[in-house]
């Protein structure tokens, strides 16, 4: 398990130093100029250049980037969205409320895509599965701003039992949460019909098992025998699934945040991308793979939890 | 058939299993019956679709959601199992009727340690520490070698052959007094197979069991079964002991079968019985196996047969037994591989 671990880790940092090189030299060989400010005279800008490295040619500063990062976690100044402030330390402000936002909806989505799967897998073909299956095509397709409008539109306009807008004024968490919880409903339904969608199919197909039949020979009752055999295994494959949901989560937090005036990753990579703010929207993009890397390191991880195929398979 | 009446331990009588199909009702199974008698092995032959599996899955009353038995009863302990309900059957399965299965790759759980899944039936009634225990006594019985190592593995760390024991052993972990066994030799090599069928020859003996053993070879049959029941297309077509089905065969399908399994000394071409069983939707009128069969008679296609006596064991349902019917006799060669096992059997 441990080289299995090790070997996940290894892979992990490969693909985010491959990351970091991809969105520099993508977003760096863009045409905006970092600077096009006429009112800086050309010897400030001469000498912002020069500290900035932007004097020497690309593949210099390629390794200054790849130096600041690796030795003190530098990631370089903003220059137009928030000039003058270090992107690490505007990183560090914008990403809790993103942080919230997604963890929260990915939560909220895992149990309740699981309950509806089991609900419809257990009741299948019956009304409670026709229902379910009918709900969970809508979920899927429809994009989660969508949701994130009719939500507003009825829980604070019609209905005002939340806030409009993310409350930045919120002195505690919990408050905080609370004008979270729209943006949170409408970035999970996608992910909980997601889960929903495959469990169904999966604890279909496992209840149907021989392994199954054998739990019943064994004298366990039904109920028995779906939640210690077919439960699990029903889960190997669901685990791929939550790699997609994520980004797909924080791919539909960018539109809603913006929605709900979250101040979080989300606007500020869209604002640093329009303003031409090289420096921090590579930041941000190593950040968002760093996101993804991770999920992926503990979803691997949680295969060979569920699998033991995985966990031992190799090392005989 | 009333010779040792008091030994029956499993009775089916006339047992009917239906699945509900879009075309209509599949008539899988058609009037079963059977006695298993204590300390006996009863063997089920036919080809695949011929309802043996479906009968067995009828008594351990694990039918499909579709399946529907349409009447008839199996009598067991002064029990109707098809009438009792999921509670009862769960007292029953495990405990007191086992069931091995066809393929071991695909019957154990494949996430779950091999030990695990043994002492799961156990720990109802006993604590960790003794399930364990005796769980490792069940893994050595079944021919496991390195039984605690071999506890805390997964299924796919385990052989074919070493899977179906771990089967075996799950099968006999609640201390059953019947055991089905359902092809369970069917997916392993052949290597295996001899292994497993002398393992259940075994445990049967020193545990006293009653066995149904299911299969479509008949080669497997001869070295297993005091009783035999041929079926077709969900009816039993020859019912006897396994010498009068191995040397007097009297039903055309019997013959087919015997005349289809392969002979290493004589080197004939392998025999296949032509076409293919009917489709159970529309059961044919008559005798289901007269559209393949060579030595069909007119009657064959307008009636079902009856059952012919042989002998107090021995019965057939073909019209060729009819006194008015033509005297047909077993194929040639059939006939002179009878001679031939026979003389094997006075010699051994």
């Amino acid at each position: 398990m441990f080289k299995y671990l090790l070997g996940r880790i290894g892979a992990m940092l490969l693909t985010l130093f491959l990351v970091m090189t991809l969105s520099f030299w993508v977003i760096r060989l863009m045409p905006m100029s970092i600077f096009e400010n006429p009112e800086v005279s050309p010897e400030i800008q001469a000498q912002l250049e020069a500290e900035m490295h932007l004097d020497k040619p690309m593949i210099v500063q390629y390794f200054y980037f790849i130096e600041g990062i690796v030795t003190r976690g530098d990631f370089g100044t903003s220059v137009k969205v928030r000039p003058g402030l270090d992107v690490f330390d505007i990183l560090a402000i914008r990403i809790p409320p993103t942080v919230v936002l997604n963890v929260f909806s990915l939560l909220i989505s895992l149990p309740l895509g699981i309950i509806v799967g089991v609900a419809a897998a257990l009741q299948r073909n019956k009304a409670t599965d026709n229902v379910l299956s009918f709900l969970i095509v809508i979920c899927i397709s429809v994009p989660s701003f969508v949701f994130a409008s009719l939500l507003q539109y009825c829980l604070t306009y019609v209905w005002p039992i939340f806030p409009t807008l993310y409350d930045s004024q919120a002195t505690t968490f919990g408050a905080q949460l609370y004008s979270m919880v729209l943006p949170i409903i409408a970035l999970a339904l996608n992910p909980i019909a997601t889960i929903g969608r495959y469990l169904r199919g999966e604890l279909i197909e496992t209840l149907n098992s021989d392994y199954m039949l054998l739990a019943r020979t064994k004298g366990l009752s039904r109920t028995q025998a779906t939640i210690f055999h077919a439960f699990r295994n029903s889960l190997v494959p669901i685990a791929n699934t939550i790699i997609p949901m994520i980004t797909g989560i924080m791919g539909g937090s960018l539109v809603v945040e913006k929605m709900f005036a979250v101040p979080g990753m989300g606007g500020l990579l869209i604002d640093s991308i329009l303003a031409g703010d090289h420096f921090l929207t590579v930041a941000l993009l190593i950040f968002y793979s760093a996101i993804s890397l991770v999920t992926i390191l503990i979803v691997d991880i949680s295969y060979g939890l569920i699998d033991p195929r995985i966990r031992v398979g190799g090392g005989k | 058939m009333a010779l040792h009446d008091n030994d029956t331990i499993l009775r089916v009588q006339d047992l009917s299993v239906s699945f509900r199909a879009y075309g209509g009702m599949v008539r899988a199974v058609r009037g079963v019956s059977f006695d298993l008698r204590r300390g006996e092995t009863v063997a089920i032959v036919g080809e695949s679709g011929s309802g043996k599996s479906v009968s067995t899955k009828a008594i351990m009353g694990i039918l499909p959601a579709n399946a529907v038995i349409e009447g008839g009863s199996v009598l067991y302990d002064g029990m109707d199992l098809t009438r009792l309900g999921e509670e009862e059957m769960n007292r029953i399965r495990g405990r007191r009727i086992g069931l091995v299965f066809q393929d071991p790759m695909s019957a154990l759980n494949p996430i779950m340690k091999v030990g695990h899944q043994i002492t799961e039936v156990l720990r109802k009634r006993m604590n960790k520490h003794d399930a364990k225990a005796r769980a490792l006594a069940l893994m050595e019985a079944v021919g496991i070698p390195d039984a605690p190592r071999r506890f805390n593995q997964y299924p796919f760390q385990f052989s074919g052959g070493m899977r179906q024991r771990i089967v075996i052993a799950i099968a006999l972990a609640g201390d059953p007094e019947i055991l089905i066994c359902d092809e369970p030799t069917t997916a392993l090599d052949v290597t295996v197979q001899a292994k497993i069928l002398d393992l259940i020859n075994q445990i049967k003996e020193e545990r006293h069991l009653s066995v149904i053993f299911i299969t479509h070879d008949l080669g497997v049959v001869a070295h297993m079964a005091d009783r035999v029941n041929v079926m077709y297309a969900g009816r039993i077509v020859e019912t006897g002991t396994a010498e009068e089905i191995f040397f007097e065969p009297a039903h055309p399908y019997t013959w087919a079968l015997l005349s289809s399994v392969p002979d290493l000394q004589t080197h004939e071409r392998l025999m296949s019985i032509p076409g293919t069983p009917p489709n159970m939707i529309y059961p044919p009128r008559g005798d289901a196996f007269a559209a393949r069969n060579q030595y069909a008679l007119r009657i064959d296609f307008e009636q079902e047969p009856p059952y012919f006596s042989l002998s107090d064991t021995h019965r057939a349902a073909t019209w060729l037994l009819h006194p008015k019917a033509p005297k047909v006799e077993m194929p040639e060669i059939l006939r002179e591989r009878i001679k031939r096992m026979k003389e094997e059997a006075a010699h051994a």
